[in-house]
């Protein structure tokens, strides 16, 4: 077990870690990621991921080549900084999340710092269960790794409340208003599919929607839209 | 401070009911069926649960307190599943989200109702009974027959809940053949998504529960 802080405050949390950042707008995530990877830009000795939506990985990196005032080109191409991206296929974007973290955790780097903004309006992607299958499977998927994961929800765009209850459900820390807790509502990923996952409002019968759906939630604005990380 | 258990004796948790928070602070728990909008701020009930529960008791505010107890019930299993409506100062909070803007200090609604969805889970433990065929309990599910032998295997280590890699290295086969199997299960069954196929797998009884 590793211990990973952050810059600004006397927060850390312990690998392997996968905790999911609920943030409004860019500019609060960005902020929220800088205190998480600035001590692994100072460092050379951790190392640092960042994936996402097409095009994501790079407006991070230079957010943070922009931050640290430096260019971190030469760390990109010595892959202590790696740049990855989402998959339409949420079983393919699992293995990308994955093989790129055991290859930096292989190469000694540690910890491994993990930052995935998600998008959740990507043309062509899978559905959003399939995501939130996805996110249950990161934290198995690290296991004995010295590796933390931050998973980025801007609670003023996730079109459907279920996904912001899956990114409680499926995080085992959550960082609200910059304060890192245990989510309560985490569970292991096979009891998240059976008991959560496989019945989420829009996978439900017709008839026995209203079991567990509110109105709010089945509207057709409110419906679940696809997403990427 | 407020206790939910003693201001709840009439809620059926299998039927769900609705908790309103009064300025008081206390909750009166009802029996009432679900709402859409809210009639006097026609805003929507919009549900928020989860790990609130520190923050609510973290703070002063009674009503925060009083959520803090219903958000406990729901750990403590009374209920499984817990909505959370703000009626916002600000006409511009239309966001399901206002619980986490009142825990960031924005600002808090007058009026707090909870909605609580109890065990569902009866009801769909005979759901997936009465899907089952007719013939000794055999599944009989719209795609399933035309799924090979290969494909319900793969089907069965979906509902199981493992990656590709790890059906691959399960099955003895290639990923690139688990990703076609996988495609294949999902085409056949109808599904729009790989959760979808593996709900309804469940929902035909084609996996233990």
């Amino acid at each position: 077990m590793t211990q990973v802080r952050f810059a600004t405050n006397e927060q850390q949390v312990t690998t392997p870690s996968h905790f999911a950042l609920v943030h409004y707008g860019d500019g609060e995530m960005r902020e929220m990621v800088l205190d998480f990877l600035r001590p692994a830009l100072e460092d050379q000795e951790q190392g640092i991921y960042l994936c996402g939506p097409p095009g994501g990985a790079s407006r991070l990196l230079r957010f943070l080549e922009r931050s640290a005032d430096r260019d971190l080109g030469d760390e990109v191409t010595r892959r202590r900084i790696v740049l990855g991206q989402g998959d339409r296929d949420a079983d393919q974007q699992l293995q990308n999340l994955l093989d790129p973290v055991h290859e930096l955790c292989e190469r000694g780097f540690s910890p491994v710092r993990v930052v995935g903004p998600a998008a959740w309006n990507v043309f062509g992607y899978s559905a959003p269960e399939d995501f939130l299958w996805y996110e249950s499977r990161v934290l198995p998927g690290i296991e004995g790794l010295p590796a933390a994961i931050m998973c980025t929800y801007d609670a003023a765009q996730l079109p459907a409340p279920a996904l912001l209850y899956g990114a409680l459900e499926t995080h085992s820390h959550t960082m609200i208003n910059g304060v890192i807790s245990v989510s309560a509502s985490f569970m292991p990923a096979d009891r998240y599919l059976k008991t959560r996952l496989i019945h989420l409002p829009w996978l439900e019968p017709e008839e026995e929607k209203d079991e567990v759906i509110s109105a709010s939630e089945d509207g057709p604005e409110r419906g679940p839209r696809n997403r990427t990380r | 401070m407020t206790s939910v258990e003693a201001s709840r004796p009439a809620l059926d948790t299998r039927r769900g009911g609705i908790a309103v928070l009064n300025p008081d602070g206390n909750v009166t728990w009802t029996d009432e069926a679900w709402g859409a909008d809210d009639e006097e701020t026609g805003l929507p009930r919009v549900p928020l649960g989860g790990n609130l529960l520190h923050a609510y008791r973290g703070s002063p505010d009674p009503r925060a307190q009083a959520i803090a107890n219903a958000i406990a019930a729901v750990f403590e299993g009374k209920v499984t599943y817990l909505e959370i409506e703000h009626r916002s100062d600000r006409e511009s909070e239309t966001s399901f989200l206002t619980s986490v803007a009142a825990l960031r200090g924005d600002g808090i609604g007058a009026v707090l109702i909870h909605k609580v969805i109890g065990e569902a889970t009866p009801d769909r433990a005979r759901r997936a009974s009465d899907m089952r065929g007719a013939n000794g309990g055999a599944p009989t599910g719209a795609g399933v027959e035309r799924l090979t032998p290969r494909e319900r295997e793969v089907l069965d280590l979906m509902a199981g809940g493992l990656d590709n890699r790890a059906i691959a290295a399960k099955l003895g086969i290639q990923y690139t053949t688990v990703r076609g199997h996988v495609r294949s299960v999902v085409e056949k069954l109808g599904a729009r998504s790989r959760l979808e196929a593996v709900a309804r797998a469940y929902q035909m009884g084609l996996a233990p529960s």
